[in-house]
């Protein structure tokens, strides 16, 4: 690095976030926002409203106590470079000591049932009284505006009804594979953090704030692609093509098996001069002359014959031995890696320092995933401005409810004495 | 609904020249969408995208790529060959004027553009760049070829997607790559967020920066717990039809209903679930034993066939009704379930209506508009973005632009007559 990283500066010194989020999507925004240089504050408590259910879930770091709130691994790489405290909410002293935070913040991020910050008088509405610079990110599954302001959703839920579940997998007869995982749950976060990033540019042109009710379901429509559009054209519905492209006479195009046990490549071939590549690759055997695979159109005509033949030549190969002399040949080729092979034989996530070696206060140093740039100019750094993981249960207490809102440490005492922090 | 939106004047006044392959066009696009005035700057022949199908017309044609229409929305087109060197120039004006230069392709191209975005920024500091490339511009894989697949595959998503292995752990059906785009939706994103950031950078500091993104370190982010499962517990996740990739085999969600769609039903396997699930099966008149004395029963022996005996209950719930009717009457009583829709159904649906999350635009060539997802959100009555207009003809605004940038007519003639624009 040609510059001290701490001699720069980070692009959201100044702005605080108080994070009221839970599990991934609304965490995930703040991670962002924490990497950014916000101080972020996240507020918690112990009873299972308030308690971010991702504390309990697995994998968990090894050894110390089991029931530990501070060991899952999840919760660790979603929520680095955040401040934490414990506050109860559902006392009133409580939402008073939230309000005061709010009066000193410019965002506040949450992500409870749609109807549960009014119901504690905590609503958009009534926070914008006591400050009306504040950037109100409500993250919810379906949105909390339009007819389904009563429903709820994980990440699965509105995955399933975007259309992004239906769209992954191979054709029908087959069921939808969906996704193995919450991708909404990280996309939400995206364009929470793009969202909470371009209010506050706005307001520093007009000096207000905004409140802003993002749904789930929706980021899922948006990344559809053009399969809504496509469907009004045509008036059929949108079909599932395995790893096949739908776009265009690419072929062949998907995953083929290799060596080894669940070890695959993916292929893909997006002109002649590649497929003439790897034929060259596997030896010019005779089928590849074969008309039905001489043109991009007859090859796409032909797939299903055409991914038999390629996967009995993959089948005995090192899919990375494969993937490199493809490579080598202009093919696009690339091992389908799991995570063991991201951590350990990825040479190019090595190299970037994609790991980056964060301390935590109760289970010590374990690598966290870094934000996918390098800048030159900025400070951005995963670890954020406490330069470490996720905050223990309440770690930041006293900095908090003593440097930011000035209480003495007998009035903190007593609260948490109240069970109110 | 209007096209009036909460954000779309966020990023007023500042101008973003893309330029490269597609790669970054969904950055564009999103930037478009906060307010930015985002210039795309196409070789002759027309960027990528508009080679890519679906096409409104029966010929491809690169005016009638749906593929660039829904990812290029109220940019500007200038076409101009910034490969020819009578153009070098007309380039640098541009970037001038631009407050961002967004680039993305093969890094081997990029990184030769990226020495004179370097230059450019000594003579104007306040320029920010941001490079959208595979792998970044350094590091051993740096150049390797690669498509949205082999994205997929090597950043760990495709591991995660898919269906049920055979009962001794093998699979008969490849990792599958969740369609249309997505790894460049997950880079794009990033980018934006780095982008935003920026911004905010730059009114504080006065400042810009170069921003490097890899695509591959984008997607690695996004695969949830498949690495931290990795990173403490040394262990691996794995493909399910439907849900969630996992240590070890879990109970099916996605279930086939009366109409031969599918419903998502997300469970947590409790007490609440089975009495939900049963309340509904009996409103509707289907046979069920859950709140019979044999089943408590056998909950308390055996809670592993009672949970088998449960889910069977659920599909048979299923068989008797359809996917929506399920969804609306599950959500009524607070579970979590969703019908697996095709994206084009929640065109109709009441609650993105009431949201705006479409918005109609209008497509000459069909002779009518057609219904674009636009937003993510809204501030409880209005939309958070929107598009002013639909994509750009190719070099729609090429003189327009130059003029504005300064050229005069000859110049801009020279440019043409050196096959430059």
């Amino acid at each position: 690095m040609a510059e001290n990283a701490n001699m720069k500066r980070r692009p959201l010194e100044g702005i605080r976030v108080i994070d009221l989020t839970k599990i991934v999507a609304g965490p995930n925004c703040t991670r962002m926002l924490a990497t950014m240089g916000a101080e972020v504050i996240r507020v918690e408590w112990h009873d299972n409203r308030a308690l971010d259910l991702l504390r309990m879930v697995n994998p968990k770091a090894p050894g110390g106590d089991p029931e530990s709130l501070n060991r899952s691994g999840l919760f660790n790489n979603i929520n680095p470079g955040k401040y934490g405290v414990t506050l109860n909410l559902s006392l009133p002293q409580g939402r008073d000591l939230f309000k005061r935070l709010i009066a000193k913040a410019d965002v506040l991020c949450e992500n409870y049932s749609p109807k549960q910050m009014e119901s504690w008088e905590l609503g958009y509405e009534n926070l914008r009284e006591i400050n009306p610079k504040l950037i109100y990110m409500q993250i919810t599954g379906m949105g909390k505006s339009g007819t389904y302001d009563g429903y709820l959703s994980v990440g699965p839920t509105a995955q399933a009804l975007s259309g992004l579940t239906h769209m992954s997998g191979l054709p029908e007869p087959m069921p939808p594979a969906g996704w193995g995982y919450s991708y909404l749950d990280h996309s939400t976060g995206y364009y929470g953090a793009m969202l909470v990033l371009a209010a506050l540019m706005k307001r520093r042109r007009t000096g207000n704030g905004c409140y802003i009710d993002v749904s789930q379901t929706e980021v899922g429509i948006i990344t559809s692609g053009t399969a809504t559009l496509e469907a009004q054209l045509t008036g059929k519905h949108t079909p599932r093509r395995g790893n096949r492209a739908g776009v265009a006479n690419w072929a062949p195009h998907g995953a083929y098996p290799c060596r080894g046990k669940d070890e695959w490549i993916a292929i893909a071939i997006h002109n002649d001069a590649q497929w003439t590549s790897l034929v060259e690759e596997m030896g010019k055997p005779v089928w590849a002359s074969d008309a039905r695979f001489a043109t991009a159109e007859s090859r796409k005509a032909n797939e299903d014959d055409l991914d038999s033949k390629i996967a009995e030549f993959t089948r005995d190969q090192d899919r990375y031995e494969l993937a490199k002399r493809l490579q080598a040949r202009g093919v696009s080729a690339a091992a389908v890696q799991n995570a063991a092979d991201r951590c350990e034989r990825d040479e190019q996530l090595k190299a970037r320092g994609y790991f980056v070696p964060l301390p935590h206060n109760e289970i010590g140093m374990w690598p966290i995933e870094n934000f996918p740039a390098k800048f030159e100019s900025m400070r951005v750094e995963v670890g954020g401005l406490p330069g470490r993981g996720a905050p223990t249960m309440g770690e930041n207490n006293e900095y908090v409810y003593g440097k930011i809102l000035g209480l003495k440490p007998k009035e903190i005492a007593t609260l948490q004495e109240e069970w109110v922090i | 609904m209007s096209t009036e939106a909460i954000l779309s004047s966020a990023l007023e006044g500042i101008t973003v020249l893309e330029v490269g392959d597609s790669r970054a066009e969904f950055a564009g696009l999103l930037l478009r969408s906060l307010g930015a005035d985002v210039i795309l700057v196409e070789d002759r022949h027309g960027s990528h995208s508009r080679h890519v199908g679906p096409f409104t017309t029966p010929e491809p044609h690169p005016e009638h790529s749906l593929c660039f229409s829904r990812y290029n929305l109220g940019k500007k087109s200038v076409a101009l060959d910034i490969g020819n060197p009578a153009a070098r120039e007309a380039f640098a004006r541009l970037a001038r004027k631009a407050d961002v230069i967004l680039d993305s392709g093969e890094a081997l191209d990029v990184v030769s553009r990226a020495e004179l975005y370097r230059e450019w920024r000594k003579a104007n500091p306040r320029l920010i760049v941001c490079t959208v490339t595979p792998f970044g511009l350094d590091g051993p894989y740096r150049d390797f070829l690669m498509t949205d697949l082999t994205h997929l595959a090597l950043g760990g998503v495709m591991m995660s997607c898919g269906y049920d292995s055979q009962p001794d752990g093998t699979y008969d059906t490849p990792p599958i790559a969740p369609a249309m785009w997505q790894a460049y939706h997950i880079a794009c994103e990033h980018a934006v967020v780095a982008l935003t950031a920026a911004l905010n950078f730059r009114e504080m500091t006065g400042e810009g920066d170069f921003i490097d993104l890899s695509i591959h370190e984008a997607v690695s982010t996004c695969t949830e717990v498949a690495m931290p499962t990795w990173i403490y517990s040394k262990a691996l996740i794995y493909r399910q039809t439907g849900r969630h990739a996992a240590e070890s085999r879990s109970r099916p969600w996605l279930r086939r209903t009366k109409d031969g769609r599918y419903i998502k039903a997300f469970m947590f396997w409790g007490g609440k679930e089975r009495r939900v699930v049963a309340e509904i099966m009996s409103e509707a008149g289907i046979e069920h034993d859950l709140n019979s004395d044999a089943y408590k029963e056998l909950a308390e022996k055996s809670p592993s066939k009672a949970g088998a005996h449960f889910s069977a209950m659920i599909d048979r719930l299923c068989e008797n009704m359809t996917a929506e009717e399920i969804f609306h009457k599950a959500q009524a009583k607070g579970l979590l379930w969703a019908s697996v829709r095709y994206p084009e159904e929640n065109i109709e649906d009441p609650h993105f209506k009431a949201r705006g999350t479409f918005q109609a635009i209008e497509h000459p060539e069909l002779g009518r508009s057609l219904q674009y997802p636009v937003s993510v959100g809204t501030d409880g009555h209005t939309r958070v973005t929107a598009f002013d207009r639909g994509a750009p003809r190719l070099g729609e605004h090429t003189k327009e632009v130059l003029g504005a940038a300064g050229l005069s007519s000859a110049e801009i003639e020279a440019l043409a007559v050196a096959k430059a624009i």
